[in-house]
């Protein structure tokens, strides 16, 4: 078995016992980049210098006998829209193609503060638009386990790496189900958190009220030990919550004895598909048969979170990325007559055909005339939305529900068609509406089929009960499987 | 209201971003597929106040200076002269 | 009314407030310093950055609004105001749109000795944007610095009560005086700290209220002035003219002395207002804003109306003094200690005191002078224990050393005689010694009475006190 197969929390305690070096796991890494990463596709930039200084320098202050963090000297991968400094931030745009952020997102500086080892910077689609990383300006990432299907997204690089060895764990984004969705096509584990759990100081703005920044590993404690290290308070971000976090790795455990699993049938609707429902349903099944209870429960404004999600999504995107005028960085067209011109072009030309459309969407519904009829409606969807998960959590613990409607659809399959593309998201958008958390684990995954995710929703900060209900799960099926490349 | 007519160029103007005439018709009948989807939502007879229940820390008035120098923070700007952001002549 | 029309006037004044920090991130708030030396990423709008609300912009604009006997509103929230300019770097300004933090007030204001209430509609907080320099250096192209990005603003809203560019003019330097007051703003027009954008309409006697104009960059009062009356004038030339009024927003050229259409409202910017999601819900205590209101000082306007009314002191130096924190500050002292009259602390004031400041630059703190020693002053002179002209003597010594003022008079020997014993016997030796001139007097001759008191004053040694000598002598004269 090769270093890089390993888990991060394996590797952690390998790390702790001097049975490796830091640099010996970093270079098996970089290893399998260079073996797989001209198929998969998942990195946008690499940083193997700094990462190979990094580990040495661990491994120095490891011989010191420093105590210290689990994630010291275990390489990560990052979302190319979250901001490092001296590291080119693309969000896959032309826009920002050269751009290097003058400071570190808070992450990163948690990250560093714990001795993590960063690889590169991980594919996406545009500014994190979009469900199959079709819409980088820079490359297709490819599902590791299908080469010729799309590995989801938007954090499709952050997924595909993790897949296929190249990180042994990836921060990832998610606004709509760009951490849960390609983590489910990808066969490996994926945590939204809960809105304002991680700071969002430094993430390029998408959705601000919906992003939230997240873990992606191949096993669920992998997920707890990254998402113990960057939740927290942090003074830079307004919206971040002010609370104590425990260590999730700690609390994880395998008993469910009397956990209480709702079932809605909103989310098994005809968008979705019999491989897909009869997955999640065995799922259930095996949570059930360790001591869970099942309850059906109804969240009837289901049906209206995609249209409220894409109203709020666009109009807060037209905004975010109206900064984007070439004239404190990023790209600035070569031709232009006087400044409107140079910002139509710059902006014409930076920004590909998803990103001009949901701008365009987001600045028809903020426009004259038209707010109260989208934005107000949809910002008071949002609030009844909240408040049937407010209900149906007084019921029940967890909401088990599919991450995805189908498997992986086929590269190219979708991408003149926007509708088809956004209804992927019907199962994941709900989710950021209401700000609540979610994780994606694998429940098919199996030599020959496509990964099948199982979605579980907690309340607010529940963190703790989805990853133990995700552990029990993920124990009695047993773990993640490298897919052949 | 989905046989509304959405006025791209002025959407467009509004958001600085050119859409060719060849493009026009296939983006408009692609927004106007997508604004049916959205525009499903139910009224709602309720106002949207500021919530009460989410309130926010303030930041105390505290000066920090020099965290950044001028070169690092305008070492991406697409054209600089005399420590300044140069851009079209602008005068409104 | 104006060449037979009604004049409609409402202003929306920013004014800069001068808190430490910027509004929304913790550079510097500080004027005049090196071009883009003042920025970060967050006022620079760098990608993932996110603004912070520093808590002294909330307490200065609650301040203000307590002020303007506005409602506060406890509960509030800041939207995103959506358009493109290169001194916007994030291509929206963070503002406030349907709920204020303040609304609803007033400020009353003294027109020609009439009391007038100008309706205030709101208050709110934004951020301010950095500065475009044009030159002819620089090739067609125009600078950017981002330096005053972020800068706390708070927008007052008047309602649209001001008859007169005059008015609008001291509305303008009544809200200027009250900032000063609150110190929340340091009012430097030069600097740009307090401007103003001026809606102006007019409409004939009876009719409804005409079309409006939104009239942008008046950097200062008299600039307002000008402004106003131009586009008062230009209004009415065009409806006497049997044109009609077209609703845009002009740009008002103080050089050039005019204002210049910049758009229409057929072309009006869609600012495309919604909630700024990276900010939560501002949520004040009450406990604190009532706090607040208890550090409200009595305020000039307020001041302004006291002096008038209870003092009796003249309008013009009333204003000046009440538009004065610290001369106030020195009046009311005075005014609460001591047993003068008004007018004779008011004169000091406006007279020696001020001279003295604008001639050394020196601010009242700077200077020696307490209100107890000014009372001492007044008290002296009263009781003519020394002469006006003594007492200026002692009050050019009272700006600069810090002595008691009775010391003061008798190192100078300034000291008058009012002993009536002790000027009865100067009043027998001079009339003695000056047979020829009583003689005179006796013959009508009236002028010869100054010659004697000014004999008597010499023979004092200039210190007799002047009235009491000439009052001597006319007696003696008298019985004579």
């Amino acid at each position: 078995m090769e270093l890089f197969e390993n888990s991060a929390a394996k590797l952690s305690e390998m790390l702790n016992n001097k049975e490796i070096s830091s640099v010996e796991l970093t270079k098996s890494v970089f290893e399998r980049i260079k073996d797989t990463d001209d198929k998969v596709n998942a990195y946008l930039t690499l940083d193997e210098e700094n990462a190979l200084n990094k580990a040495a320098e661990v491994d120095k202050k490891r011989a010191a006998g420093e105590k210290l963090s689990p994630l010291a000297g275990i390489p990560i991968g990052i979302k190319d829209n979250i901001s490092t400094k001296g590291l080119r931030t693309t969000c896959a745009s032309r826009m920002l193609e050269s751009y290097e952020p003058p400071f570190d997102a808070s992450v990163m500086t948690k990250l560093r503060e714990a001795d993590a080892v960063v690889t590169g910077k991980l594919n996406m689609d545009e500014f994190a638009m979009g469900s199959s990383t079709e819409t980088s300006y820079f490359k297709k990432t490819k599902n590791p386990f299908d080469l010729e299907r799309i590995p989801g997204g938007s954090s499709g690089g952050s997924a595909a790496a993790v897949a296929a060895g190249e990180a042994v764990l990836a921060l990832g984004s998610d606004t709509g189900g760009s951490i849960r969705q390609p983590a489910s096509y990808c066969g490996v584990v994926g945590l939204k958190p809960t809105y304002g759990a991680v700071s969002r100081y430094g993430l390029v703005a998408f959705a601000s009220s919906l992003d939230q920044i997240g873990p992606l590993g191949r096993t669920v404690e992998d997920v707890a030990m990254l998402q113990s290290q960057i939740c927290g308070h942090d003074k830079m971000d307004a919206t971040s919550a002010y609370r104590e976090y425990p260590d999730y790795v700690g609390l994880l455990s395998e008993d469910v004895s009397g956990l209480r699993i709702g079932i809605a049938d909103e989310y098994f609707g005809e968008g979705v598909s019999d491989e897909v429902k009869t997955a999640v349903m065995n799922a259930v099944g095996e949570l059930e048969k360790r001591g869970a209870q099942v309850k059906h429960v109804s969240l009837p404004s289901t049906d209206y979170a995609l249209s409220s999600y894409y109203i709020i999504s666009s109009a807060e995107a037209s905004s975010n990325l109206a900064r984007f005028d070439g004239v404190r960085y990023g790209y600035r067209a070569k031709e232009y007559d006087g400044l409107v011109d140079m910002y139509e072009k710059t902006r014409s030309q930076g920004f590909g055909a998803e990103v001009k459309r949901r701008i365009m969407l987001g600045t028809f519904v903020l426009s004259s005339g038209f707010y109260d009829a989208y934005y107000k409606k949809a910002k008071l969807m949002q609030r009844r939305i909240s408040a049937e998960f407010s209900e149906v959590f007084k019921e029940v613990d967890v909401i088990a529900a599919p991450t995805v409607p189908t498997t992986a659809f086929k590269i190219g399959q979708n991408m003149d068609d926007p509708l088809k593309m956004y209804a992927t998201d019907i199962c994941t958008v709900t989710v950021n509406i209401a700000g609540l958390p979610a994780i994606s684990v694998p429940c098919v995954h199996e030599d020959g089929r496509l990964p099948i995710g199982l979605q579980l929703i907690g309340d607010r900060f529940a963190e703790d009960k989805l990853l133990s209900t995700a552990y029990a799960y993920e124990k009695t099926v047993g773990g993640f499987r490298f897919p052949k490349l | 209201m989905s046989e509304m007519n959405i006025d791209i160029k002025h959407i467009a103007k509004l958001a600085r971003l050119e859409i060719a005439d060849d493009e026009l018709e296939a983006f408009e009948s692609q927004m106007k597929s997508i604004v049916a989807m959205v525009e499903k939502l139910p009224d709602i007879s309720d106002e949207l106040k500021p919530d009460p229940d989410t309130p926010m820390t303030l930041r105390a008035d505290e000066a920090e200076t020099d965290k950044f120098t001028r070169d690092e923070l305008m070492k991406n700007a697409p054209a600089v002269k005399a420590g300044c952001l140069v851009v079209p002549k602008t005068v409104e | 009314m104006v060449k037979g029309y009604e004049v409609v006037i409402g202003l929306e004044t920013h004014a800069e407030l001068s808190t430490d920090s910027k509004i929304y991130c913790s550079c510097k708030n500080k004027f005049g310093l090196e071009v883009n030396s003042q920025v970060c990423p967050i006022c620079m709008g760098m990608p993932g950055t996110l603004p912070t609300l520093n808590e002294k912009v909330v307490d200065y604009a609650i301040k203000m609004g307590h002020a303007l006997n506005c409602t506060i509103n406890r509960i509030c929230k800041q939207d995103r105001k959506n358009y493109f300019y290169p001194d916007l770097p994030k291509a929206y300004q963070i503002s406030q749109s349907d709920v204020p933090l303040c609304e609803n007030g007033y400020v009353d204001i003294l027109v020609d000795g009439e009391e007038r209430r100008i309706g205030v509609t709101r208050i709110h907080i934004e951020e301010d944007a950095g500065k475009l320099l044009h030159s002819e250096r620089f090739n067609g192209d125009s600078l950017v610095d981002l330096n005053r990005c972020g800068v706390p603003l708070i927008e007052i809203v008047s309602e649209p009560d001001m008859r007169s560019s005059a008015e609008a003019k001291i509305y303008l330097e009544t809200l200027k005086s009250i900032l000063k007051y609150l110190d929340i703003c340091d009012c430097k027009m030069q600097e740009g700290s307090i401007r103003c954008d001026v809606n102006v309409s007019v409409h004939k006697p009876g009719e409804p209220l005409g079309t409006r104009t939104e009239m942008k960059n008046v950097n200062s009062f008299s600039a307002a002035v000008r402004g106003i009356d131009y586009e008062i004038n230009r209004q009415i030339e065009v409806l006497e003219a049997g044109g009609t009024i077209t609703q845009e927003t002009r740009r008002w050229d103080d050089v050039k002395g005019e204002s210049v259409s910049m758009r229409s409202k057929e072309d009006a910017q869609d600012y495309r207002y919604f909630p700024e999601p990276d900010l939560l819900t501002i949520v004040v205590e009450q406990s604190r804003i009532d706090e607040l209101k208890t550090q409200i000082p009595e305020l000039p306007n307020a001041k302004l109306l006291r002096y008038v009314r209870e003092y009796g002191i003249t309008l013009k130096e009333a204003t000046f003094v009440s538009e004065s924190v610290e001369l106030a500050g020195l009046f009311d002292e005075c005014m609460e200690k001591g047993s003068g009259a008004p007018k004779s602390y008011i004169s000091w004031i406006v007279g020696d005191l001020v001279k003295y400041l604008n001639d050394t630059g020196k601010t009242v703190d700077e200077t020696r002078i307490t209100a107890d020693k000014l009372i001492e002053l007044v008290d002296a002179i009263d009781k003519k224990t020394i002469s006006n002209a003594g007492g200026k003597k002692v009050f050019a010594v009272l700006l600069e050393q810090d002595k008691p003022v009775k010391d003061i008079i008798s190192e100078l020997g300034l000291a008058q005689v009012s002993d009536t014993a002790a000027l009865e016997r100067i009043a027998d030796e001079v009339l003695a010694a000056n047979e020829k001139s009583v003689n005179d007097f006796k013959n009508g001759k009236t002028n010869a009475l100054g010659f004697i008191v000014g004999q008597c004053m010499k023979a004092s040694k200039g210190k007799a006190n002047p009235a009491m000598m000439k009052e001597i002598i006319t007696k003696k004269l008298d019985e004579m």
